[in-house]
């Protein structure tokens, strides 16, 4: 099962330009809600406990209202609001830049219960594990396979639903390197809860290595059980989800850090628990139980373990 | 005071319009993006459809005929233009009937694309509305034609009218949105 | 009305006298007070159904990596608990409090349209009984729906759920709405034709003014939901292409359909819930509501503006910036009538004499509770804070506030001001009070914890989640706070068995109050009045009471 997380996934730790102008506003904005929070609280314990019903109360005062302060407590509400609207707008435009214009560096495809990752450039694909490089932006593209899913990664900005028919575009960059949690935020059938989303910002040049590595071919086989569990991917139809963008790309597997969007770690035994039936960690998976022996699970695990 | 079958039947009919509004909404969207395959300009014979239509159009006008013969007290008014009115609204239906049959031997079904989905759902909705709409006539008409005509309250009447007028008035919206904007877009 | 004195009994009195007893005269019954007392009744039982969900939800959800509930499992009871709440518990409450006591609020005899009022509640009943029979279907697709309360297609598609859940979801709410349907139907004749003489629109009571626009509201809303139900059922029996991107059709095009239903139904739900506390705060202040005429106003605007505010569920869509802020602007104006109602209930209890009864501690609470999950709604209403925080715990916790913390508490006040008039009986008021500290404190350690949940990154909808640093203790003490709030039910259910069976008597009018309903016997005879009093102003009893001080020469001598 998963293990350690070491990065917070939380909306006041902004780790970019846009999550700072949301959590600037939405902190602003609570020490308002915050402020009227006090006041309505403190006019009802004020009323309740001086007006209590008590041995030598006075009569209750038969009155009707009154129009200043009707008036001055819809003026007051309208005029805060709208200040309120005017930073809204201003964070929008920082949180959210317009991206019409421009080409998009990396899509991402949403797939029950997995992510689809295309670097746009180079070619190269990957899944569910998402490589940037530090402090520069980049416009996110995204596509759905089949439902509605949402990518949301609260330390670097706002979450945008990914709509089939409706793509979307977000511009995404990461201040300094590090890990980004995230996780699919709009409800998308069985295992909607491990579609889970890791950002990995890494320093510019360790970025370009590891793009380097990930468009490169497939690492060839080399042992009698690393070329056997190749055989086996080929016969026993692996292939055909997972070099058809139907699963993720398995082409440098080794190299990511959790399995199936975040439900496992990536160690070999979890891998072969997988394999065995991946109901064990995702019932309900799209990867059906092909009910492999135990030497065939061995060998797929050595093959796969080469494909860093 | 307001009658309350007047306005029972009033609030009720308001609530039908939305639900025609929001199938209304969603022919509207679809029709207004490109498309291929079947379609209202290609698939849809205007005038044969407008000739059933002046038939229910036709039929407002019977009934309001029945409701002032039904104020008089004449019976023979009544079953006369409430007959009229049956008579007309089966035509409407048959002519839809008609259209339906020949746009399916033309391969034009519900799940045949957006189009067919949103025709024949907004108009199969108003067909059934018709339907109903002939069920209550009949029973009026069964009614008088029994000489129960005493037996009928004025604003229960007007409820079946009202009701009749409004599955009319639906129909020129639907007529115009459906048959005529192909015509003139 | 009559003046006279009540005729002696004739053969007609006498059979209705007998068809008011046993169980078939119940069934067979189309008088509104047993209605209204059925509406409740079946209400609390698909409440207890209702928690028992949340209750199941709350123990997968207590430690991460849980495995009590499969995912399937979950994603069907969360779907269905949703589903309950609002259309088979929180709508029928107030549905069943409205037809128990707006006919005699207005001092009328029945409601407009006695059967089909008996249609509105069965065919609720038995739509309800559909939903849950789909908890029956066998088989690897069979179950429950598993696609949430708002169903958003394309999953709710055939090709993402095979099975007959969703047909259940939409024949189920097909057959609910045309209850409700019909009830707003009713409500709305009743209130516009049926007032008794004197009783000018300007002089209703403010529950009944509340009703009269709830019922606007639902007949203008649940046609449009009806619409995307049959396009729905279309897609899914006929294989139509409404919602299938794949072939052509729109998933937003539910989406908007689905909330220009879903917003206004929430203020559906709340309401008749301003209603109840319109009438308890004044009552237990003793004196007349602040500024009737503004909230009543206000009561219009939030209808109105309820129509415009839809797409504000669908900030993360990604619909455009113009968009967004105008929805944004529509939401945070409805912040402005809303709130105008707290101050002038808060204005309320302003030199009065301010009893703590049982209905009066739900009602001062609702202020708070409520005016808390309002904040966290204009927090929503201000788009990029929705667009980190939406479909997150913190707008699970937003919602529960405003329906839980605002119409579950107005509700509570409502059975404790109206129980007596119903049964004849008082509530226990020790127990209330006992009922009363178990639900705050169980309500707000339920909830209060799920705001920081959602700050902290917890999506909603998920069976499950990773050992996060503090995930884990802040979804434990939500789930402690669950169990707090059904001991609190259990509490209720114990008070109201004993008090129907040995409560203090209540007579016409415990609590001195002044609108009609209090001016016959608990419970009220058949035909609810023997004589209703002479209607010259909102307090008619007050008038009664004070013949040298009446509303109308009060509000002369203020000037």
């Amino acid at each position: 099962m998963p293990g350690t997380y070491s990065s917070n996934a939380f909306t006041l730790a902004p780790a970019s330009p846009q999550a700072l102008a949301i959590s600037n506003l939405f902190i602003g904005t609570l020490y308002f809600l915050g402020a009227i929070l006090i006041l309505v609280t403190g006019l009802v314990l004020y009323a309740i406990i001086r007006y209590r019903d008590r041995p030598g109360a006075p009569e209750a005062k038969q009155v009707f209202g009154s129009m200043r302060l009707e008036i001055l407590w819809t003026a007051a509400p309208v005029l805060s609001l709208a200040v309120l609207a005017t930073f809204m707008a201003r964070t929008m435009m920082a949180s959210d830049p317009p991206s019409a214009g421009d080409r998009p560096d990396i899509r991402l495809v949403a797939h029950q219960w997995w992510w689809e990752i295309i670097y746009l450039k180079s070619g190269a694909t990957a899944a569910n594990e998402i490589h940037i490089p530090a402090g520069k932006r980049l416009l996110f593209d995204f596509r759905s396979a089949d439902v509605i899913h949402d990518f949301w990664v609260p330390a670097l900005g706002r979450k945008i639903d990914v709509v089939p028919g409706h793509p979307n575009r977000l511009w995404i960059e990461a201040d300094k390197p590090g890990t980004y949690l995230g996780a699919c935020a709009e409800f998308c059938g069985n295992e909607h809860a491990w579609m889970r989303i890791m950002v990995i910002a890494d320093p510019p040049d360790q970025f370009a290595t590891w793009l380097k590595q990930q468009s490169a071919a497939p690492a060839k086989p080399v042992t009698a059980e690393e070329q056997l569990g190749a055989k086996i991917f080929r016969d026993r139809i692996c292939t055909n989800c997972h070099l058809r963008g139907v699963g993720p790309d398995l082409t440098h597997i080794a190299t990511r850090r959790t399995l199936a969007a975040g439900v496992a770690d990536n160690t070999p035994q979890n891998l072969a628990t997988w394999l065995h039936d991946p109901n064990t960690f995702k019932p309900g998976s799209n990867m059906p139980d092909f009910k492999l022996s135990d030497d065939e699970v061995h060998a797929l695990v050595a093959y796969l373990e080469t494909q860093k | 005071m307001p009658d309350k079958n007047k306005l029972g039947v009033g609030l009720f009919l308001f609530s039908e319009a939305w639900f025609f509004v929001t199938l209304l909404i969603a022919y509207a969207y679809f029709h207004s993006l490109p498309a291929n395959g079947p379609s209202a300009g290609n698939s849809l014979n205007v005038l044969h459809t407008l000739i059933f239509s002046i038939c229910l159009f036709a039929s407002s006008a019977t009934i309001h005929m029945a409701a002032r013969s039904f104020e008089r007290g004449e019976r023979t008014g009544v079953t006369g233009w409430l007959s009229v009115t049956v008579a007309l609204g089966a035509i409407f239906l048959f002519g839809q009937a008609r259209e339906y049959i020949g746009l399916f031997a033309h391969g034009v079904t519900i799940s045949t694309n957006l189009f067919g989905s949103t025709f024949f759902t907004l108009t199969g909705f108003h067909g059934l509305h018709v339907f109903g709409g002939l069920i209550a006539l009949s029973t009026l008409l069964g009614v008088t034609m029994d000489g129960q005509l005493g037996e009928v309250k004025p604003s229960g009447f007007e409820s079946i009218a009202i009701y009749w007028h409004f599955v009319d008035a639906v129909w020129v919206v639907i007529f115009a949105v459906v048959y005529l904007w192909p015509l003139v877009a | 009305m009559k003046d006279a004195a009540i005729p002696g009994p004739t053969a007609i009195e006498s059979f209705e006298q007998e068809a008011h007893e046993g169980w078939l005269a119940w069934v067979s019954s189309v008088d509104h007070k047993q209605l209204g007392i059925m509406y409740l009744l079946g209400a609390f039982v698909f409440f207890l159904v209702g928690g028992v969900l949340a209750l199941l939800m709350r123990i997968q959800l207590a430690v991460p990596n849980n495995h009590f509930l499969t995912p399937q499992m979950y994603n069907q009871i969360f779907t269905m608990h949703g589903t309950t709440m609002i259309f088979l518990v929180v709508v029928p409450l107030l549905v069943g409090m409205a037809t128990y006591m707006v006919p005699l609020m207005i001092g009328a005899r029945d409601m407009a349209f006695p059967r089909l009022n008996a249609l509105s509640f069965w065919v609720q009943i038995f739509g309800g009984i559909m939903l849950y029979f789909s908890f029956a279907t066998s088989g690897i697709n069979g179950g429950a729906p598993a696609v949430g309360w708002f169903a958003y297609a394309p999953l709710t598609e055939t090709a993402y759920s095979y099975g007959p859940g969703v047909n259940y979801w939409i024949l189920g709410l097909l057959g609910i709405g045309v209850g409700t349907l019909t009830a707003g139907i009713n409500l709305m004749t009743t209130i516009l034709t049926m007032r008794a003489p004197g009783m000018h629109i300007r002089r209703l009571p403010l529950f009944v003014w509340m009703t009269l626009v709830t019922g606007f509201l639902i007949v203008t809303v649940m046609p449009i939901l009806n619409a995307g139900l049959v396009m729905l059922l279309a897609d899914r029996l006929l294989n139509a292409h409404f919602f299938r991107a794949d072939t052509g059709g729109s998933a937003v095009l539910w989406q908007h359909v689905f909330w220009a239903f879903g917003h206004p139904e929430v203020y559906i739900m709340v309401l008749p819930a301003f209603g109840i506390i319109s009438e308890v705060i004044p009552v237990f202040s003793g004196k007349p509501i602040y500024g009737y005429e503004v909230v009543a106003a206000s009561t219009l605007a939030i209808a109105f503006l309820s129509m415009l505010v839809w797409a504000h569920h669908m900030f993360a869509v990604g619909l455009g910036h113009t968009f967004d802020i105008f929805f944004a602007l529509c939401s945070m104006a409805i912040a402005v009538p809303t709130g105008i109602k707290i101050f002038n209930w808060t204005a309320t209890m302003y030199q009065g004499r301010v009893r703590f009864t049982t209905a009066m501690l739900y009602a001062v609470s609702f202020l708070l509770m409520f005016t808390i999950g309002g904040l966290s709604g204009i927090a929503f209403a201000v788009a990029p804070i929705d667009w980190q925080l939406t479909d997150s715990y913190f707008v699970v916790a937003h919602f529960h506030y405003v329906l839980f913390g605002g119409t579950a508490l107005a509700l509570f006040a409502g059975v404790y001001y109206w129980f007596p008039k119903m049964s004849g009986r008082m509530l226990d008021e020790r127990w209330g009070k006992v009922q009363f500290w178990l639900t705050f404190i169980g309500f707000n350690l339920t909830f209060m914890i799920q705001h920081v949940l959602g700050m902290f990154g917890m999506p909603r909808r998920v069976f499950t989640y990773p050992p996060l640093p503090g995930w884990e203790a802040m979804n434990m003490i939500s789930t402690i706070g669950a169990f707090v709030l059904a001991l609190a039910v259990l509490v209720l259910m114990i008070n109201i068995v004993i008090s129907l069976r040995s409560g203090e008597i209540a007579g016409d009018n415990p609590w001195s109050a002044w609108t009609l309903e209090w001016a016959t016997t608990s419970p009220p005879p058949p035909e609810n009045f023997t004589r209703v009093p002479p209607v010259n102003g909102r307090r008619p009893l007050w008038d009664l009471a004070h013949p040298d001080r009446t509303d109308e020469m009060l509000a002369r001598a203020a000037g």
